[in-house]
């Protein structure tokens, strides 16, 4: 990529008139239709398996988080190390030089010194085993938290490796860190055990690929331009015709049923449709412990009991995605509230839930993706489009770790976690996650050129730098069953733009 | 108390049959339990059982079926085994020898006071031990200490060649699991065996 990507963001409004007038246009449309011929070029796919979990028997869950937490610190150690000795090597203060200290508890009270740990946070409001427990002899638990930062201020930050716990203190760590990133600190202990830190490293961005690296073809290959990425999240079917409207307009748009010539030429450019999560508004037929026992003290039912389960949810995005199929590749991520397993890395949706939309994709048992029709992915999930490197989550992740800041943006959360190398910094600790033993996928390895994550209050993008001259786009995909809004991706020049799709009543 | 009713007369006898706790064919006990000398036959069989249990309670706990745990490091150390036929490391860890062994533990213990808790251990389980108990590999409960050992020189951390010797040795030798398994995943995951 040369120089710096400019950013456009131009919304454009699809301005749907009246239902009267709407048939009329139609017609016209159709006639001019026959005329003009568009047609959507292949995109160049290539999924990265990387986070997806064995299969069946092979999964383990008998291991302790804490190899996950010895994994991230023994991987991320040795760069952040290297970054820290580049910049304290010539580092005096008042005449002394810092040194660097290999154990966290080895460091001596009143000397200049750098340590690389874990970061832990400890916060009374945090999600506790204990709320499970007082659940079973109190009649509701207490209600989950917005935030787990408590307002007297009474969090504690402490840096951890495999000797020991440190408390650190310091100005410039408030809101800046959260469990799980790897961190080095310069300070000195005082008095009473705490190390007062007077700056911070982390690893920052890794290496970044360059632009169809992964291919074996030579890099200068003879290429069609590559078309545009849609990017749509949180499409929150809930099976009753309120979200119809919405979601026949994103069908139509994409498909190219709807508006002009002009719209339907830039709709065409699309050759990928990424869905990031939360396609079902709640997945869970299995009731929770209260409304179970509310439900069965109400009224006996004999045999299977229809009302516990609706299937009008699943049924409605699988002809959803079978109506987009024919002409778009797809790629679906699953969120939280979708029907996929709850721990980190989730894995891909399952194809039982895509009758129709099954056609369009290669069964399990033959291979593990699926280049040009439906692809049901993990999330976080890792791929080459058109040559490009993406990253992207349903947005869990990010929604974590802003609990356990203050008024820090989400924007930043993204590239705070991609400075650090950690998808998931906060995983073990309050976010659901299999214990990986031998390997932590939740660590970047490649920095990435575009990263996004779904289900975001607001459209939002940036481009960050890296020290060693990656870029990277940073996408916050909102939920469009609350916005309307498509993002769109240009994947010859990463220009982000936005598609509103909504209705305007006329001005009476 | 009513008046006692005198039956004079032959009175009728009726065609149900009565209750009867005697006889053979209403006989309650099993066949071949001694209700004579019974108090004589409890004593002694008690003290019986008890010597019994003393004896064989090891050799109990090994017949169980193991526990998830167990299995676990089981099913770990078996994979380690199927994946490497034989590594470097592996290759060069078979040469190791005795003597080897022995430099390399007085050079580890050299410079501490001498270890009396330890006097009953051979040197290959306080090569193990001390292994489990360096925390830089990794915790080392939930996991066999041959992956332990694999994964330590993966990501580059350098575990002493000498430690991959002695547990190649000892699953050549014998009880493949109980060195697998370290004392501190024994300790933090023991259960209570109820004996009946």
């Amino acid at each position: 990529m040369q120089g710096v990507v400019p950013m456009m963001d131009s919304p454009w409004r699809l301005l749907m008139a009246a239902p009267a007038t709407f048939c009329a246009t139609r017609s016209a449309i159709t006639i001019e239709d026959a005329a003009s011929d568009f047609s959507r070029n292949a995109s160049a796919y290539k999924p990265l398996h990387t986070f997806e979990l064995p299969t069946g028997a092979e999964k383990h869950y008998h291991h302790q988080f804490a190899d996950m937490y010895f994994l991230r610190l023994v991987q991320l150690k040795q760069a952040v190390k290297q970054k820290a000795h580049d910049a304290w090597d010539d580092f005096k203060l008042g005449g002394e030089r810092a040194s660097y200290v290999e154990r966290v508890l080895d460091v001596r009270q009143g000397e200049l010194c750098w340590v690389v740990g874990t970061v832990y946070m400890e916060m009374a409001l945090k999600p506790n085993v204990l709320d499970d427990l007082s659940k079973e002899h109190w009649i509701a638990a207490p209600p989950p938290r917005e935030t787990y930062v408590s307002p007297s201020g009474a969090d504690e930050l402490m840096l951890e490796d495999e000797s020991g716990r440190l408390r650190i203190i310091g100005d410039s760590l408030n809101s800046h860190y959260v469990t799980g990133c790897i961190l080095a600190a310069l300070g000195t202990e005082q008095a009473d055990g705490s190390f007062q830190v007077i700056a911070t490293q982390y690893a920052d961005l890794p290496r970044q690929p360059r632009r169809w690296e992964s291919e074996d073809a030579a890099p200068k290959a003879k290429r069609e331009r590559s078309g545009k990425l849609a990017l749509v999240s949180g499409l929150d079917i809930t099976g009753t015709p309120d979200d119809d409207l919405l979601l026949d307009l994103l069908v139509e748009y994409l498909t190219g049923e709807a508006t002009g010539p002009p719209d339907q030429t830039a709709a065409s450019q699309i050759s990928r449709l990424i869905i990031a999560g939360n396609s079902l508004a709640h997945a869970s037929p299995i009731l929770n412990r209260d409304d179970f026992n509310a439900k069965k003290s109400a009224k006996k039912h004999y045999g299977y009991d229809a009302s516990s389960y609706n299937a009008t949810p699943a049924e409605k995005l699988d002809s959803l995605l079978s109506q987009i199929l024919p002409s778009l590749p797809i790629t679906i991520l699953p969120g939280e509230h979708d029907p996929a397993n709850v721990a980190l890395p989730q894995q891909p949706l399952h194809p039982a839930l895509f009758p129709l939309s099954r056609a369009y994709a290669n069964p399990p048992v033959q291979s593990k993706e699926s280049l040009e029709g439906l692809d049901s992915v993990t999330n976080p999930w890792e791929a080459d489009v058109e040559g490009w490197r993406i990253l992207g989550t349903g947005g869990q992740t990010v929604d974590d770790l802003l609990k356990y800041v203050d008024d820090v943006e989400p924007l930043d959360v993204m590239e705070m976690m991609l400075r650090w190398r950690c998808i998931a910094p906060t995983a073990p600790d309050t976010l659901w996650c299999y214990p990986f033993q031998d390997d932590d996928p939740l660590i970047l390895r490649e920095c990435p050129h575009i990263y996004f994550a779904g289900n975001r209050e607001k459209f939002e993008s940036r481009v960050v730098q890296g020290p060693a001259g990656q870029q990277v786009l940073l996408l916050g995909v909102p939920r469009y069953s609350t916005t309307g809004q498509i993002v769109l991706v240009d994947m010859e020049t990463l220009d982000v733009e936005l598609v509103e799709v909504g209705v305007v009543q006329p001005a009476s | 108390m009513p008046p006692k009713r005198r039956s004079t007369g032959a009175t009728a006898k009726s065609t149900q049959s009565t209750l009867a706790f005697h006889g053979a064919s209403n006989k309650v006990t099993k066949p071949g339990a001694r209700a004579t000398n019974a108090k004589k036959n409890i004593l002694t069989e008690s003290a019986k059982n008890e010597e019994k249990l003393e004896v064989t309670t090891v050799k109990v706990e090994e017949e169980d079926a193991p526990t998830t745990a167990e299995a676990a490091i089981i099913e770990q150390t078996e994979q380690v085994q199927e994946q490497a036929q034989s590594t470097p490391e592996e290759d060069q860890a078979r040469q190791i020898k005795p003597k080897q062994l022995q430099a390399y533990w007085t050079k580890l213990s050299s410079g501490s006071a001498p270890r009396y808790h330890q006097k009953d251990f051979g040197l290959e389980e306080k090569i193990l031990r001390k292994f489990d108990m360096t925390g830089q590999f990794g915790p080392c409960v939930g996991i066999a200490r041959l992956k332990r050992w694999k994964r330590a020189h993966r990501l580059g951390l350098e575990p002493p060649i000498e430690v991959l010797a002695v547990l190649l040795q000892e699953q050549d030798s014998k009880d493949k699991i109980s060195v697998q398994r370290s004392i501190m995943d024994d300790i933090l995951n023991s259960h209570a065996e109820i004996e009946v």
